[in-house]
C-alpha cells in the first residue's frame, strides 16, 4: 500500500512547534485542494491541539514525505522550523500509526477518547471536499473500529486521568443524583472552567461561579448555564452548596475551618464535598476532620489519576494486539484488490455467454419455461464460478502468494481467451472499478 | 419425596456457595461477564430453595419453623430473597456478595443439622403461626440487609475521608445510594415486623394458654420495633442523614440479634419451642 504521511505531535516536538503547524478547519479546507493538485489522490488531515497528521495516497511514485513537509512548512509560512520535528511514515507503518492514533495509545493523555471523534471529523472533511476514496475510507473505518474496540474491550479509556475529572469521580462516589445538587466553583480560570464543564456534563444543574473579577465569573457561568456569586459573599452563602471546587491563585486560605464548621451547622450536617485544586491550597485541610465534610486536595486527586494511568498503561499491549488484528484484516482486504479485475472479467465473460444463449431460446419456449431456464443458468454459473473466485480471493488475502495468483489468473484468462490486463491491476486507485 | 428433600438439602449449600462466588468474582473484576448472569444464578438458587421449602412443608405437614435449623434455612432463603427483590427494584448490583454470605452460612449449618421431624407440637402446624414467623424472619432479613449496607457505608465513608481509593471505592455504589438502600431495607423490615407483631398479638393469645404480654421475647421485639420506628421518624421528620442514621440502624440490628438470642437462653417463655 503506497500510503505516505507525516506527523508532528507531543512525542516529536515541543508545544511551540505544534502550535506553529496547527491547522484550523478553514486552513484544512484550503489546504486540501493544494494537496490534491500536487501530491495525493486521496487523503486525510487531522489537526488537534497536540498533533497534526497529514496522510494520503501519492499521485505518483515521485511524491515523498519530504514533499508533504515542504508543503506544510510553506503553507504555514514556518520556514525557520526544522523538518526534523516531523516523523515520516510509509506503507504498513503509516497504517499502523493512523490506527494507533485513533486507538488513543498515541495520545498525550493516554486513552483520550476525544481523538476518535476528531478522526471522524477529519475524514468527514475529506469526504466533503472529494479528498476521500475507497482505500482511505477503508483505513479510516478500520481505525474507528480499532478506537471503539480499544474503548469497549480494554481498560484504556477507563477512570479519570485529569484533575478535574478525578474530582468529579469522587463527587459521584458521594452523591447519586447530581442534578439536585448545588455546586460552587471558586475561581474561573482554566482549571475551574474544566471542573465546571465536567460537572455540567455530569448533570449538575445548579452551578454557581465566584471569581474576584465578576466578568470572568459571568463568562463561565454563561458556558454552563449557571449563576454567579459575589466573591465577598462566598462565606455567608457556603451552607447552600453541596459541592465546592476551589481553584484560585490566592496565597491565603479562602475558606478556613470555622467557615466550613458554621456552614455545616446551618446545613444540618448534610454532606459537603470540597475539592481544592489550587496550589497553594484555598481551603484549610483541617476541615477534613468535620463529619460529612469530604475534602480532597490535588495530592489526593493524584492518587486516583496515578492509579488509573497505571491501569491504562497495562491495556497498551492489548490495544496493540487489536491494532495488529485489524491491520491484518485491512491488508487482507487490500490484497484481494489485485484479483478484483480478473474476477470481474471472468464473471462478465460468463454473463455474456449466458445472455447470448438465453436470447437464442427466448422465443422458442413459453415465458414460464424461459424464467425457469434463466434461473437455472444463473445457479449453474454461480456454482461454476464459486470455487475459482473463492480460491483467488483466499490466495490474495494471504498477501504472500503473488506468483501463484499471477499464474492462476493467466491460466484462467488464456483458457477462456480473455484480454490480458496488467497483472497487478490498476484498480487500487480506481474507485469506480472497485465499487 | 424424602430422597428429593435430602438431595436438595445437600445441594443448596453448593448453590449458595456458587452464587456467592459469582457475586465475588464480579465484584473483584470490573466489567466481568457475570455482571448480568449473576442475577440468574441467584434466581435459580432461590427457586430451588423455594421448592425445597414447599416440599418439606408438604411432606412433614408443618411449615419449616419447628427447629433452629429449619429456621436457619428459611432465614437463608429470606435474606437472599429480600436482597434479590432489592436488586431488581434498584438495579444496584455491587453489594450482593456481602449479603449472600449470610445465606451461605445459615444454609450450611442448616443442611448439616436439620432433621426430618414428623411429630411436632400441634400448634406448630398452624398456618397463621407460619405466617407470623416467616414475616418476622423477612423483617429481620430486612434489618440484616440494612446492617450490611450500613457497614459498607461506614467503610466507604472512612475510605473517602482517608483518600483511600481502592477496590471498595471503585466497586461500591455511592454513599447516598448505600444510605438509601439501608433506609429502604429498614422500612421493609419494619413493615414486615409490624405485620408479624399484629398477627402475633391477635392470634397467639388464643392459641397459647400460657400467653403473656410480659413475655420477654414479646417485650424485646417491641423494643426493637420502637427503635427502628424512632430511626425512621428521625430520618423522615428530622431529616437526619448519613452516619447518624446508619449507626442508629446498626444499633437496632445488634439489639435485634440479641433479642433473638437472650430471651431464649435466659427466660422461660411460651415462645420457646426448642
Amino acid at each position: 500500500m503506497k500510503l505516505l504521511g507525516v506527523s508532528i505531535n507531543h512525542k516529536t516536538s515541543p508545544i511551540e512547534v505544534r502550535e506553529a503547524f496547527h491547522l484550523s478547519r478553514d486552513e484544512i479546507i484550503h489546504f486540501i485542494p493544494l494537496l490534491k493538485e500536487r501530491l495525493f489522490t486521496q487523503g486525510i488531515i487531522l489537526s488537534t491541539c497536540n498533533r497534526t497528521e497529514i496522510f494520503g495516497l501519492p499521485k505518483s511514485n515521485d511524491v515523498s514525505c519530504n514533499d508533504i513537509i515542504k508543503h506544510i512548512i510553506s503553507y504555514k509560512n514556518s520556514h525557520g522550523i526544522c523538518a526534523d520535528h516531523f516523523k515520516k511514515y510509509f506503507s504498513r507503518n503509516a497504517v499502523k500509526h493512523i490506527l494507533s492514533v485513533a486507538s488513543g495509545i498515541d495520545s498525550l493523555i493516554l486513552g483520550d477518547s476525544q481523538i476518535l471523534g476528531q478522526v471522524k471529523e477529519a475524514f468527514q472533511l475529506s469526504e466533503d471536499h472529494n479528498f476521500s476514496g475507497t482505500i482511505m475510507r477503508k483505513i479510516i473505518d478500520t481505525s474507528i473500529r480499532v478506537g471503539k474496540r480499544a474503548i469497549h474491550e480494554t481498560e484504556l479509556g477507563k477512570g479519570a486521568v485529569t484533575v478535574s475529572y478525578a474530582a468529579v469521580q469522587i463527587i459521584e462516589k458521594i452523591f447519586t443524583s447530581l442534578y439536585t445538587k448545588n455546586a460552587l466553583i471558586i475561581g474561573a480560570g482554566e482549571t475551574g472552567e474544566l471542573a465546571a464543564i465536567h460537572l455540567y456534563d455530569r448533570g449538575v444543574e445548579n452551578i454557581f461561579i465566584s471569581n474576584r473579577t465578576d466578568e470572568r465569573a459571568e463568562l463561565l457561568a454563561k458556558k454552563v448555564s449557571g449563576k454567579t456569586v459575589p466573591f465577598e459573599d462566598i462565606k455567608s452563602r457556603l451552607y447552600k452548596f453541596d459541592i465546592i471546587v476551589s481553584a484560585t491563585s490566592s496565597e491565603e486560605f479562602i475558606l478556613d475551618f470555622d467557615n466550613v464548621k458554621t456552614a455545616m451547622k446551618r446545613r444540618r450536617h448534610n454532606p459537603i464535598v470540597i475539592t481544592d485544586i489550587a496550589i497553594p491550597r484555598d481551603v484549610d485541610p483541617k476541615v477534613k476532620k468535620l463529619d460529612n465534610v469530604f475534602y480532597n486536595d490535588i495530592d489526593s486527586l493524584h492518587i486516583i489519576i496515578d492509579d488509573n494511568l497505571r491501569k491504562r498503561k497495562l491495556a497498551i499491549p492489548i490495544v496493540e494486539k487489536i491494532v495488529h488484528e485489524e491491520m491484518s484484516n485491512l491488508f487482507a482486504w487490500y490484497n484481494t484488490l489485485e484479483v478484483v479485475p480478473t474476477i470481474k472479467v471472468i464473471r462478465d465473460f460468463f454473463k455474456k455467454i449466458e445472455k447470448d444463449e438465453l436470447e437464442k431460446i427466448k422465443h422458442k419456449v413459453t415465458e414460464e419455461d424461459y424464467h425457469k431456464i434463466e434461473e437455472m443458468t444463473k445457479r449453474l454459473l454461480g456454482r461454476i464460478l464459486h470455487n475459482p473466485t473463492i480460491k483467488l480471493r483466499k490466495l490474495a488475502e494471504s498477501g504472500t502468494h503473488h506468483e501463484e495468483i499471477n499464474e492462476d489468473t493467466m491460466i484462467l484468462k488464456e483458457l477462456f481467451g480473455l484480454e490480458n490486463r496488467p497483472k497487478n491491476g490498476t484498480p487500487k486507485n480506481d474507485d469506480e472499478e472497485l465499487n | 419425596m424424602l430422597p428429593i428433600i435430602h438431595i436438595l438439602n445437600y445441594l443448596l449449600p453448593f448453590l449458595y456457595i456458587l452464587t456467592f462466588y459469582v457475586y465475588y468474582y464480579d465484584f473483584m473484576h470490573e466489567n466481568s461477564s457475570f455482571n448480568n448472569a449473576k442475577r440468574i444464578f441467584l434466581f435459580v438458587t432461590l427457586f430451588i430453595h423455594l421448592i425445597y421449602l414447599l416440599i418439606r412443608t408438604a411432606e412433614f405437614n408443618h411449615p419449616p419453623i419447628t427447629t433452629k435449623f429449619e429456621i436457619f434455612t428459611v432465614l437463608a432463603f429470606t435474606i437472599s430473597f429480600s436482597y434479590f427483590l432489592l436488586e431488581l427494584l434498584t438495579d444496584i448490583r455491587g453489594t450482593g456478595l456481602f449479603i449472600i454470605i449470610f445465606s451461605v452460612v445459615f444454609q450450611i449449618i442448616s443442611s448439616f443439622y436439620i432433621q426430618d421431624l414428623l411429630v411436632v407440637k400441634e400448634v406448630l402446624r398452624n398456618r397463621l403461626l407460619g405466617l407470623h414467623v416467616i414475616s418476622a424472619l423477612l423483617g429481620y432479613s430486612g434489618f440484616t440487609i440494612a446492617a450490611v449496607h450500613g457497614v459498607l457505608f461506614l467503610i466507604l465513608y472512612k475510605d473517602i475521608k482517608l483518600s483511600k481509593f481502592g477496590l471498595i471505592f471503585n466497586r461500591l455504589p455511592s454513599l447516598e445510594t448505600l444510605e438509601k438502600l439501608n433506609f429502604y431495607s429498614v422500612i421493609i423490615g419494619f413493615i414486615l415486623l409490624t405485620f408479624s407483631i399484629i398477627i402475633g398479638v391477635i392470634w397467639l393469645p388464643g392459641a397459647f394458654p400460657d400467653f403473656s404480654y410480659y413475655d420477654p421475647k414479646l417485650i424485646a421485639t417491641s423494643i426493637i420495633w420502637l427503635i427502628f420506628g424512632i430511626g425512621i421518624a428521625t430520618k423522615v421528620i428530622a431529616k437526619w442523614y448519613g452516619k447518624k442514621v446508619i449507626i442508629f440502624s446498626l444499633v437496632g440490628f445488634v439489639l435485634a440479634i440479641l433479642s433473638l438470642i437472650i430471651p431464649n437462653i435466659f427466660a422461660k417463655s411460651f415462645h420457646s419451642f426448642y
